[in-house]
């Protein structure tokens, strides 16, 4: 079902742009994690460099496999990360009341950051597959399902961030495979005209989040203090910051979630907006790069996957720096390449091996 | 797409611009304010002493205990230790830990002032609480309890509406606020300037660092004229009785001995326990935080009867020699005034009047004389208005008059009202600091001399009283001065129980009539009777009859004078 391939080069740029920011990420996590290292006994850079070394392992040996031979593996890996997110319902562990990681030993993973990548390929391979009756709305309706089922079962976790970041991925795929408009149109006015009913089946923490982002000085002490200290810290950096390392919300631990969740407000905090302004621009060039790379391929399949992979990326970024700015209402998305964690950094560098294998593996007839 | 994400993109950068470059010092405040404390340190008041510099009023650390929740980690068995060592039930404890929780980080106070022995025996056993701290700072203390209550006064907490009017002259918030005598007075020089440390604290409230200090200076020293040991003499004198007395010294006006009773003790307002005393106190029927020699108002009886005879003689209303005859009984009109002594007392002249302290004489004396000189001698040696020492709360009393009358009774003056106010009984009203100031006046033969108790603030002397003389002849002191000098000295004499062999004391007794409940029983007198040192005055809330006790305890007081060689 696939054409003859050849390896070409790709862009270097999607390779040196996610480093720069790892790189920045890596500086701002030692710097978040310097009064922490003694409490608890780890050392995050150490961790986070290990991850990346992982991740760029798996980088090489799938740059190596043409993306269509992966494909014909996405609905199994649709599957098994089904199955994990039915399990983790059961036996997670639980941190702050939510079930979000499987154990292995001393290796913890979140299932829900590799379904977002599930969620790319599946939805690739299956429009892709359906491209000829793309305006049958059932083929459109079997796409929703896909999605749906992994957004409730991340839902349920809970985790509303994680399953609300599946959303764009779904429709950034939907309209590259030209699915009709009033399809797509119809489904966002549906959940808006649903989203009052939505709100019942919140968790009280969530309602909490969503009401305290109207007016964080409801519960200063309580859920709307990490927005309050974290608006503080990216706001009193100014123009230039306080300085690496200097950042007094940083370094007197006034910031809850620094190293994963709310590691912008460091940068913010101790780089100021200049900082602000060069991790905003490094992620947004990379976009443009990813989306280069879907523009010049003239493989459906391809298109489809980096279009997702671009929507991924740029929610997380949009959605992550916007709430720790108190721009948008909590909800627990890590910024990618940057916050601390193993299960977002290799997910974000296997989408960055799916996109350099789309531009790789370009199709001729 | 791409259009839509850099879209998304160039308005984030707007708006991280808005909050970090517009917004900037906003923010930066609210950063600092959060790592920054202010934490006070209080600065001892300074020290009340007495004229030998005694001390009345001073400082002590005080130890509270408290825990940080965060970091208190202590089984059941540690619990049952500690509430042992701070003799609290377990009980207690465990609800104090539950109910007081403020924050993990904020210490939380389980049992105030736990005394120093304690806190050593706590801070031993430190390793078995981890978390327990014991927090220390200056409060007031009185060494001497109740004895010169009254005039060392008591200190509280400032109040909030005390706050408002307080805080342009630098009172903060927490101060300790002079409430009533000398600490009340002379709240400005005692108390001190409170300092203040700036802290780096952490997320948790932990200090790290301190970023600025200003030390705190103590306020200043106070050394009053006051006797303790003289004090608690009196104070012991007393006994159950209330009342009050004044020992002045009658040429500069020191106050040497000023007791009230019912008293108090000022340690009560600041320690932990002292709250429900507090209270107590307050709702007592016999005002005991009243300093009844100044601030209570009672008729001063047959001592005022100096002041009718100053009237009477200085006005030429009765000459020195003039006899006067006492049946035993004095009939106006329809009503009968009668002497104390039923036999009555015959012809006698003024100096003999005064002796006998004849009810009769007066009677007649006074109605020569007539209310409006009565009225206007009675304001001359100060009654009606305040003596001027320099304590808190002091009561002005009554000078009755025609005008007053009209004014205040509406109604017209009777004949049988003078008769009342020649003896001193009726609507006037004096405090036993007046009497004190006019007893003194005689002694001095017209020299009025305002008291007062402060003498020294720091280094700086403040002693010295507004002295003037009054425009009454010195032959009518004279006479008067023979009378109080014979009504200790004679056989029947009514203040002979006064006398103390080897003093040459003077003075004049008093029985006030005080409705159902009694009479109040005054001495006013002074010694040595021909150069005077000291005055005195003795007054007993319904103490009977004023040649009984009041002589006998002011006979006991001057020989003590003695013995300290005031005389």
């Amino acid at each position: 079902m696939y054409n003859i391939s050849y390896k070409r080069g790709f862009d270097p740029f999607l390779i040196i742009l996610p480093l720069l920011i790892f790189g920045i990420g890596l500086l701002f996590l030692y710097s978040a994690s310097r009064g922490m290292g003694e409490i608890k006994g780890i050392n995050f850079m150490f961790r986070q460099v290990a991850w990346l070394a992982v991740s760029i392992v798996m980088l090489v040996v799938i740059i190596n496999i043409d993306f269509r031979r992966i494909l014909d593996w996405s609905y199994l890996f649709y599957v098994l990360i089904a199955l994990a997110l039915i399990l983790i319902l059961f036996i997670g562990g639980s941190r702050m009341g939510a079930r979000r990681w499987l154990s292995f030993g001393w290796l913890t993973f979140q299932p829900s950051e590799f379904a977002k990548l599930a969620m790319i390929l599946t939805l690739s391979y299956f429009l892709g597959n359906n491209r000829h009756s793309i305006r049958d709305i059932r083929t459109f309706l079997a796409a929703l399902g896909i999605t749906g089922l992994f957004c409730l079962l991340i839902f349920k976790e809970p985790d509303l961030g994680s399953a609300i970041a599946l959303l764009p991925i779904l429709f950034a795929i939907l309209l590259c495979s030209e699915t009709p408009m009033r399809f797509i149109i119809g489904t966002i006015l549906a959940g808006l005209i649903a989203s009052p009913l939505f709100w019942n089946f919140l968790k009280d923490y969530q309602k909490r989040r969503l009401l305290v982002f109207m007016n964080p000085n409801m519960d200063p002490l309580g859920a709307g203090y990490t927005v309050i200290q974290s608006k503080i810290a990216i706001g009193s950096g100014g123009l230039f910051g306080k300085g690496w390392t200097s950042g007094t919300q940083n370094q007197l631990n006034f910031l809850p979630e620094r190293h994963t969740d709310f590691i912008f407000s460091v940068v913010g905090e101790e780089w100021g907006f200049a900082g602000s302004f060069l991790v905003i621009l490094l992620f947004c060039l990379l976009i443009i790069r990813i989306l280069s790379v879907a523009s010049r391929s003239n493989d459906i399949y391809g298109r489809l996957i980096v279009s997702g992979v671009a929507a991924m990326i740029s929610f997380q970024v949009i959605v992550n720096i916007a709430m720790a700015a108190g721009f948008m209402p909590v909800v627990g998305l890590p910024l990618p390449l940057i916050s601390y964690g193993g299960s977002s950094l290799i997910t974000t560098w296997l989408s960055l091996a799916l996109v350099i294998n789309v531009d790789m593996h370009r199709s001729v007839f | 797409m791409k259009i839509m994400i850099v879209f998304f993109f160039i308005a984030l950068v707007i708006c991280l611009f808005y909050i970090q470059c517009l917004q900037s010092y906003h923010y930066s405040e609210l950063s600092k304010r959060n790592r920054i404390r202010l934490l006070p340190l209080i600065a001892p008041r300074g020290n009340i002493y007495d004229r030998n510099g005694k001390l009345l009023a001073g400082n002590r650390l005080a130890f509270d205990c408290a825990v940080i929740p965060q970091e208190f980690n202590v089984d059941d068995k540690g619990l049952s230790r500690l509430s042992g060592l701070l003799e609290l039930s377990e009980a207690d404890l465990k609800k104090k830990l539950k109910e007081d929780f403020v924050a993990p980080f904020i210490p939380l106070i389980i049992k105030k002032d736990i005394g120093k022995e304690t806190a050593i025996s706590i801070s031993e056993r430190s390793v078995d609480f981890p978390g327990l701290i014991i927090q220390t700072y200056p409060t007031r203390h009185y060494p001497n309890s109740n004895v010169a209550g009254h005039i060392a006064g008591y200190v509280g907490k400032i109040s909030e509406e005390e706050l408002d009017v307080l805080r342009e002259y630098g009172y903060k918030p927490m101060d300790l606020v002079g409430r009533g005598g000398i600490e009340f007075y002379y709240d400005d020089y005692l108390k001190g300037e409170s300092g203040g440390m700036q802290i780096e604290v952490d997320a948790k409230g932990r200090e790290l660092r301190v970023l600025g200090i200003r030390e705190p200076s103590k306020g200043r020293d106070i050394t009053t004229t006051i006797d303790i040991e003289l004090e608690a003499f009196i104070d012991s004198l007393l006994e159950e009785h209330n009342g009050a007395v004044v020992v002045m010294d009658a040429e500069d006006g020191e106050v040497i001995g000023l007791v009230s009773k019912p008293d108090f003790n000022p340690n009560i307002f600041v320690s932990s326990s002292g709250y429900r005393k507090v209270t107590d106190l307050l709702g007592r029927s016999d005002y005991p935080l009243v300093n009844r020699a100044i601030s209570g108002t009672y008729p001063p009886g047959s001592v005022f009867k100096i002041v009718t005879a100053s009237a009477a003689l200085d006005s030429g209303s009765i000459k020195h020699d003039e006899q006067l005859d006492c049946k035993g009984s004095y009939a106006l009109g329809y009503r009968t005034f009668s002497c104390w002594k039923k036999s009555g007392h015959k012809l006698q002249t003024m100096a003999e009047g005064i002796k006998n302290s004849c009810n009769v004489f007066f009677y007649k004396a006074g109605r020569k004389t007539g209310v409006d000189k009565i009225e206007h001698f009675a304001a001359l040696y100060g009654f009606g208005s305040k003596s001027g020492i320099d304590l808190p709360y002091e009561s002005e009393g009554i000078v009755p008059g025609r005008s007053w009358k009209k004014r205040e009774k509406m109604e017209k003056w009777y004949e049988g009202d003078t008769v009342n106010y020649a003896i001193g009984q009726g609507y006037l009203l004096v405090t036993p600091i007046q009497i004190a100031r006019m007893i003194n006046a005689l002694a001095l033969e017209g020299q009025m001399i305002s008291p007062f108790i402060v003498k020294k603030i720091g280094d700086i002397d403040v002693s010295g009283s507004h002295k003037s003389w009054l425009n009454i002849s010195g032959g009518t002191f004279n006479v008067i001065k023979e009378g109080t000098r014979r009504a200790v000295e004679d056989d029947q004499g009514t203040a002979k129980h006064a006398g103390v062999p080897g003093i040459e004391i003077a003075g004049k007794t008093g029985t006030a009539q005080a409705g159902p409940a009694g009479t109040h029983a005054w001495f006013a007198g002074y010694s040595p009777a021909g150069r005077p040192k000291i005055s005195l005055v003795v007054f007993l809330e319904y103490g009977g009859s004023g040649g009984d006790k009041p002589c006998k305890i002011a006979a006991k007081i001057f020989k003590k004078l003695k013995e300290l060689d005031y005389l």
